[in-house]
């Protein structure tokens, strides 16, 4: 009896639990699950997005991406963003986390400002941004004579990746900040203390044993930097539109283009719904590909206590 | 715990009927008319005992996009805006039929299939060289001659040296950036006078011959030419970030003599007071005589039968053409310039009151741009076009990359 009683008891919890989970994972199925399998479908079609007729069209779609330059030129400022936007973001959030867990007055007041920015949404603040490329800027740099401001560094091809990246890190960085800032402060004192007494140099402290006691935090750091800026498109909108224009194996393509906004005018600007279905299936898989060998190489350089 | 029940069920069935009360919904795409359509739609919903919704998406954000995702939404529009054949073909199996509305009588306008009447003609719109009476004067130019590229050409340089006496910046404000939006002024509307000045209304060889990815190669150098001489006398920065308001604000501060804009941006005109007289003079690219502006009904109001509201939504195009409050709305509220020879009203704006002089005088050329496929213009004409505005490539190349372009579109 008892047995049974048992066995019945443990049966209700795994139902319970079951049904817990259930409008998790309807809504997750209904929303994620479902729409991938169907996009990953329309990839191999010629759908153009409104009327429900379609035809199966293969590989066509696939081939045509990459004979395209725009979207190869798009996959490239889209690796040098994130490469550019990734170093950006972490040396700047780490510095700021190092402020502002140290003894300076006022650091109550930096941890909140430096995590303001991150509280504006990415199309208000691309278009302050691009009032301040193309007006402020320009205006500054011909009052103090200084040719290389003088014109808008958003309307020129060589220097626009940057001036997103300054952007973004702006925006983004204090964020980060906020995770070392629970990293270190995780840290004991005590391990510090003993390193000081030993004569270690504070950047030797930081580099010996504050880096490497958190490497969990720069794991998950760099995993959200690298992910956020390859899928990079709200700022890219709003401040850039993808513009100027330059030139790329012999035909014309816009230099700030990344690939979500790629595949975004792809999609609806030259109602290409299919083809730029096809875009964003080699687009998850790239980020899946490149966040996995991110993580295990982070994962192999954490250590613990 | 009944009762409770009850009241619940009653709320939901009352919500219900709410919502089963026909609402209409506009998407449109024309911002500058957007404040006086909504109050037009909220004065005709009072009197229709139905609610008239108006959505707006366009100027630099993409309409069609914003179409898309209505639909995509599930709640589809009632009344929407399309621009000619690429939209009709997208959205054909949910068009409605609307021969024999009573406003189909008075329009030529009107968007036809076949012999059916399928889009109610928004306006009539034109664009061409606007120019500052004020400022021609001044350097002795007459508006009338500039008939013929030469004109312009010595207009241009003559404007051009005096630059300090007339305050200007620039001859011409004319904006090529893909950043700000600005490709439709370049890769749609100035390219269309490739297409059309100099035909007749019905001629569509060029076009024809376009979408064929060939050009007529003597018309073709002479129009990049043309393209060439307005970006040689536009302000480099005005051409690569200037915005619409921008390009708008040069010509109505007086620092440009020449404004490359349509009629659509008179109620912005109006709102800066701008108090100097202006007209349209035509984009004469050739060496002969071309004396003419490019005015055509740009799109056209269809109704979604898919909808269910297709009474109601024929309605309200009725009343937009046929009553009092309609006719004022189109031509005192929005400025425009309606399509429909019972409307008797005249705008009183600058711009659209030129379009109706060139258009009563007969002179006028058609728009053939829409018939590009989709994002061509815009996208890949316009980067051609911001390359040649930005100085990075001369014009032989700027003529033999947009050939090449053109030479795409059979296999788009």
């Amino acid at each position: 009896m008892d047995n049974q009683k048992f066995f019945s008891g443990r049966r209700e919890r795994k139902i319970t639990e079951f049904l817990f989970l259930v409008p998790t994972v309807l809504a997750f199925f209904l929303v994620i699950i479902i729409p991938f399998i169907i996009g990953i479908y329309y990839s191999f079609t010629d759908w153009d997005g409104v009327n429900v007729a379609k035809n199966v069209v293969g590989l066509a779609n696939y081939k045509a991406i990459f004979t395209e330059p725009g979207f190869l030129h798009a996959f490239l400022t889209t690796v040098l963003f994130t490469l550019f936007n990734v170093i950006a973001v972490n040396v700047a959030a780490f510095l700021m986390a190092l402020l502002v867990t140290s003894n300076v007055k006022g650091r109550n007041l930096y941890r909140a400002g430096f995590f303001v920015p991150n509280l504006i949404g990415g199309i208000v603040l691309g278009s302050i941004w691009q009032f301040i490329f193309s007006s402020i800027l320009p205006a500054v740099g011909k009052a103090l004579g200084w040719a290389w401001l003088s014109n808008s560094l958003i309307t020129n091809a060589n220097t626009v990746v940057g001036a997103m990246v300054t952007v973004n890190t702006w925006q983004y960085a204090g964020y980060i900040m906020m995770i070392y800032v629970a990293s270190i402060q995780g840290i004991s004192q005590q391990v510090m203390e003993a390193a000081s007494v030993d004569g270690a140099t504070y950047w030797t402290r930081v580099f010996r044993i504050l880096m490497p006691l958190m490497a969990n935090a720069f794991t998950i750091s760099l995993f959200l930097t690298l992910t956020n800026s390859f899928k990079m498109y709200d700022v890219n909108l709003a401040l850039t539109n993808g513009g100027p224009v330059t030139m790329f194996m012999k035909t014309p393509v816009q230099a700030s283009e990344l690939l979500a906004l790629n595949i975004y005018n792809t999609a609806f600007k030259y109602s290409k719904m299919a083809l730029g279905q096809a875009k964003a299936v080699i687009f998850f898989v790239v980020l899946v590909i490149v966040s996995l060998v991110q993580v295990s190489i982070n994962k192999s350089k954490e250590v613990e206590m | 715990m009944k009762k409770i029940l009850v009241l619940v069920l009653a709320l939901v069935m009352a919500l219900s009927a709410v919502s089963a009360l026909a609402d209409i919904t506009i998407v449109q795409n024309k911002v500058e008319i957007d404040a006086a359509l909504q109050e037009y739609a909220a004065e005709f919903s009072k009197e229709a005992g139905y609610n008239v919704k108006v959505i707006t998406a366009g100027g630099s954000s993409d309409y069609n996009t914003a179409l898309k995702a209505e639909f995509a939404s599930g709640k589809e529009p009632d009344i929407f805006v399309i621009e000619g054949p690429t939209g009709y073909e997208l959205y054909k199996d949910k068009i409605a039929d609307l021969t024999g509305e009573e406003w189909t009588e008075y329009t030529a306008a009107a968007y036809m299939d076949g012999d059916k009447v399928v889009g109610f003609p928004v306006a009539v719109e034109g664009y061409g060289m606007a120019y500052n009476k004020d400022i021609l004067d001044k350097a002795g130019i007459d508006p009338a001659t500039l008939t013929n590229v030469d004109a312009y050409q010595a207009a241009f340089e003559k404007l051009d040296s005096m630059k300090e006496e007339l305050g200007l910046d620039a001859v011409v404000s004319m904006v090529a950036g893909t950043a700000p939006g600005m490709t439709w002024v370049t890769g749609l509307h100035n390219f269309n006078v490739y297409l059309t000045v100099g035909l007749d209304r019905n001629d569509t060889s060029i076009i024809d011959q376009v979408l064929e990815g060939k050009v007529d190669e003597d018309r073709f150098h002479a129009y990049c030419e043309y393209v060439a001489l307005i970006f040689k006398y536009s302000d480099p920065e005005m051409l690569l970030n200037g915005t619409q308001d921008m390009q708008l604000a040069a010509f109505a501060n007086g620092k440009t003599a020449f404004y490359h804009q349509g009629n659509w941006m008179d109620p912005n005109i109006v709102a800066l007071n701008v108090d100097f007289p202006m007209a349209y003079a035509p984009h004469a690219f050739l060496h002969e005589d071309t004396d003419g502006i490019l005015v055509n009904a740009p799109s056209w109001y269809v109704v979604n039968a898919n909808a269910g509201n297709v009474e109601q939504a024929a309605d309200f195009l009725n009343a937009l053409a046929l009553t009092e409050a309609g006719q004022d709305y189109m031509v005192n509220k929005a400025a425009m310039v309606p399509a429909f020879t019972n409307v008797t009203l005249e705008p009183a704006t600058p711009l659209s009151k030129s379009v109706m002089e060139w258009n009563a005088a007969g002179k006028t050329y058609s728009w053939q741009q829409y018939k590009l496929p989709d994002g061509f213009g815009m996208g890949t004409l316009g980067a051609i076009y911001e390359l040649l505005a930005s100085g990075a490539i001369d014009e032989p190349t700027f003529e033999q990359m947009m050939k090449d372009a053109i030479a795409t579109i059979p296999s788009l």
